[in-house]
């Protein structure tokens, strides 16, 4: 089990959920973030921050995004840790209103 | 807004689980359903996360198996075949049964037997006191968690809540000792994680490389039992080096002389041959400690958990006095904050009600009570379960199966589900859950009140726990004013609402607000509650040396009353005692079971709560059993091997995990698995021996053997 961050938080990177974690699980790739799933402790205490719903505990994750569990796993053993709250990415605002948020 | 989002109401909720954060939490509630819950963002501690356990609580509450009508049993004890009755069936069987009880051989042959798995003054930990108290049943003395450590915590310092939690942010450099914050602490492990960003360094001691130790800047890892060795061997080195802050001990503790005397001969070397961990690492860790204020030390409940335990605890609350960190901000020792809470216990329990002279037992050992191995002048005949659940918590699991299926014994139990233990009930009443009744929820982790709302109805026909003592109060003629209180009455009589630390609050303002921080504790950025001693002790002073120390129990965990106290004498100052199994201090023992086992709090359970809700197993994966690589080639296992750990008390299985998380010579598997669901639980090979203060348990002080299965 873990929780996992999927793409609409591609090109918005907003950290909110950065603040929200107590186990710094966060990973900061250049355009979204990771979450290491062997530092996530469930908590779940991410999931309800993120503007744009990127973020999925895996029991409850659309069939479609499947494909991201192995993303994070995988992406987030190379980026370095992110533990505080960064300026989203440049028009992330106008992504956001794309994606119906 | 839409319309659906119109729709949801949002409620304040208090998580009612036996964990020390009590998190704030927001009900969202939608056609009278309870659709989700939340965090409390606005409150310190919760800051808006709740954990793996409770983030899909409503899950729990809608779960296929909840219990929903009142059952009798029909098949053989143990078979889970009932049948539905009704509420009056239930209840005038269950007060006709004890009223021929108590005609024939007294109240005495009947006992409650309940604990913190719900944590509300109402429908919690001493919520049915007042009635067992007025029927004069034998008192239930509950002692899983902690209790060894209030007896130690309590006659060094008093009842103290120490350093605020939220104090921790200022502290440079933090001991988390036996404890798995992140599982078991979370919210108190964000402070600390925040602190430790900021530079400040955290240290680790534990037996295994748990979750937190992983996240530390330095693990420490004793062998089981043996805390109390490092903590008097810091002692030693931080007095011999003259690291001690002397101003502070001469005008704020009691019997340094004595202790510096003992502490002369627990030398690092010494400690090194007890413990393991090397002389150079103790004298460093003292060092450390010692020269780098402000300096915070968070007691685990695990420290207890072996026959020294709570005499490891003496030392370790010693040390913050003898270094004087109790001057500073985020200085200090924290165990359990609820003794200043301003809870009324003599009124929830009303031991005034209990008859002179009624026997007690305490309910670790209701294996034996059960099975007549510990003789009573009045055995029991009928126990009623509640917020527990023995047959997974309990030690020596096997016992009290024989126990239970006694077919003389009547059983109640109120349950949410059919637990390992409710399945022996001969009665069983269906209880309701956090959302489906008014409360507010006693913390020992944090300095707040905590506010639980009444929001939905309960599925079926579940009763809240104070309504079942309610209705059979009023069946067995109990006419007193407390039984006839509302749940919202209760809790007007159950906190001390004009007492200074109440200041501006009232039941309408938790109504309101949800939680509300005491007023005694003032503000975590300025307060050092002992910068100038002033402990609740009888001298103000924290003390090193007890004279004429006796044994006890703490009132709340055994129905208030004050009978049959342990009562032996204790050692005035605080030492190193071994632990009962170990191959060092019982080297017959481990020709036969050579390993030691930890058994820690699983992550994705609470207890056995959860245990049975099918994404909380797959999350935290089957019973499985940590061991070294040294240990698992020994023995012939590989990794993923189901294996057999066994001693003389029973047996379990699990599946081997190969890990250089646990030492050799020790094995780790976390507790809470069901045994319906599981073969053999935890437990069955835990002692029902007490520790040596506050009748503690001994789950860290059992050897074991293991086997491929």
């Amino acid at each position: 089990m873990t929780t996992l961050v999927t793409d609409n938080c591609h090109r918005c990177r907003f950290t909110e959920c950065v603040a929200a974690c107590p186990v710094s699980a966060f990973r900061a790739g250049e355009e979204m973030l990771f979450i290491d799933p062997d530092v996530c402790v469930d908590c779940g205490a991410c999931i309800p921050k993120c503007p744009v719903q990127a973020i999925y505990e895996d029991l409850d994750l659309p069939e479609q995004l499947n494909a991201w569990i192995e993303i994070n796993a995988r992406r987030s053993k190379v980026m370095p840790k992110i533990t505080k709250k960064e300026s989203p990415y440049a028009g992330a605002d106008d992504r956001k209103t794309s994606l119906g948020f | 807004m839409n319309q659906i989002v119109d729709e949801i109401q949002t409620f304040h909720g208090g998580c009612p689980h036996d964990c020390p954060d009590t998190c704030s939490m927001q009900f969202k509630v939608k056609g009278g359903k309870l659709i989700g819950v939340r965090g409390n963002p606005d409150h310190p501690i919760t800051q808006g996360g709740l954990c793996v356990k409770l983030k899909d609580y409503e899950k729990r509450h809608y779960h296929p198996d909840r219990l929903l009508y009142p059952l009798k049993r029909t098949g053989p004890k143990g078979s889970k075949q009932f049948k539905r009755i009704t509420w009056d069936e239930a209840l005038d069987e269950i007060s006709s049964k004890w009223k021929a009880i108590i005609e024939t051989d007294g109240p005495r042959a009947i006992m409650p037997n309940s604990y913190l798995g719900n944590q509300g003054l109402v429908h919690g930990l001493n919520g049915g006191d007042a009635f067992f108290n007025r029927m004069g049943a034998t008192v239930c003395e509950r002692t899983f968690c902690g209790e060894g450590s209030c007896t130690a915590w309590l006659l060094t310092v008093g009842p103290t809540a120490g350093v605020d939690p939220e104090s921790f942010c200022h502290s440079k450099y933090i001991v988390i000792w036996a404890c798995n914050s992140v599982s078991t602490n979370l919210h108190h492990w964000r402070i600390i994680s925040e602190a430790q960003k900021n530079g400040t360094k955290v240290v680790v001691v534990d037996s295994y490389a748990s979750k937190t130790a992983k996240e530390a800047d330095w693990h420490i890892a004793p062998k089981p039992g043996t805390d109390g060795a490092l903590a008097m061997a810091m002692m030693n080195v931080i007095i011999s080096e003259g690291l001690q802050d002397q101003d502070y001990i001469d005008n704020y503790t009691v019997g340094y002389a004595e202790l510096a005397e003992r502490a002369k001969t627990r030398t690092p070397e010494w400690a090194e041959e007890i413990t393991g961990i090397p002389a150079e690492d103790i004298r460093k860790f003292a060092r450390e400690y010692a020269t780098t204020p402000p300096a915070a030390i968070r007691l685990g409940v695990a420290l207890e958990r072996s026959y020294g335990g709570s005499q490891a605890i003496r030392a370790v609350t010693c040390l913050p006095a003898l270094i004087g960190a109790w001057r500073h901000v985020g200085g200090g020792a924290l165990q359990f904050p609820v003794w200043e809470h301003p809870y009324k216990f003599d009124v929830i329990s009303r031991p005034d009600l209990i008859p002179e002279g009624t026997p007690v037992v305490n309910n670790l050992q209701i294996g034996r009570v059960l099975t007549g191995e510990i003789q009573l002048e009045t055995p029991i005949q009928s126990m009623m379960v509640w917020n527990t659940n023995p047959i997974t918590q309990a030690p020596e699991t096997d016992k009290i199966i024989k126990g239970l299926e006694r077919e003389d014994l009547f059983l109640v139990v109120a349950e949410h589900f059919i637990s390992d233990t409710a399945a022996y009930a001969d009665i069983l009443l269906p209880a309701a859950m956090g959302a489906e009744m008014e409360d507010m929820i006693l913390s020992w982790g944090h300095l707040y009140l905590t506010y639980n709302t009444k929001c939905i109805e309960p599925p079926g026909e579940a009763k809240p726990n104070n309504e079942i003592f309610r209705q059979l109060a009023k069946r067995m003629g109990y006419e007193d004013e407390n039984f006839k209180w509302s749940d919202s009455e209760c809790l007007e009589n159950y906190v001390d609402w004009n007492s200074p630390t109440c200041e501006g609050i009232d039941l309408a303002y938790m109504r309101e607000h949800g939680f509300a921080r005491l007023k005694a504790f003032g503000n975590k950025d300025v307060r050092a509650r002992h910068a100038k001693g002033e402990f609740p002790t009888p001298t103000g002073k924290c003390h090193f040396l007890v004279e004429g120390a006796k044994n006890f129990v703490a009132g709340p965990f055994r129905q208030m009353y004050e009978g049959f106290q342990p009562g032996e004498d204790l050692d005035s100052l605080p030492d190193y005692l071994a632990s009962r199994e170990t191959p060092d201090t019982n080297p017959e023992l481990a020709v036969k079971y050579p390993l030691n086992i930890i058994s820690p709090k699983s992550h994705g359970f609470l207890n056995s709560c959860y245990a049975n809700v099918a994404e909380k197993i797959k999350g935290q994966g089957e019973q499985f059993v940590l061991i070294n690589e040294l240990d698992a080639m020994a023995r012939g296992v590989k990794e993923g091997d189901p294996v057999r750990v066994f001693n003389d008390r029973g047996a379990f299985y699990g599946i081997a995990r190969i890990s250089e998380d646990v030492n050799s010579g020790i094995i780790v598997a976390t507790l809470g698995y069901w045994r319906q669901l599981n073969n053999g639980t935890v437990n069955c090979i835990s002692s029902a021996e007490f520790g040596d203060m506050g009748h503690s348990t001994t789950f860290s002080d059992n050897l074991v053997e293991v086997s491929l299965a």
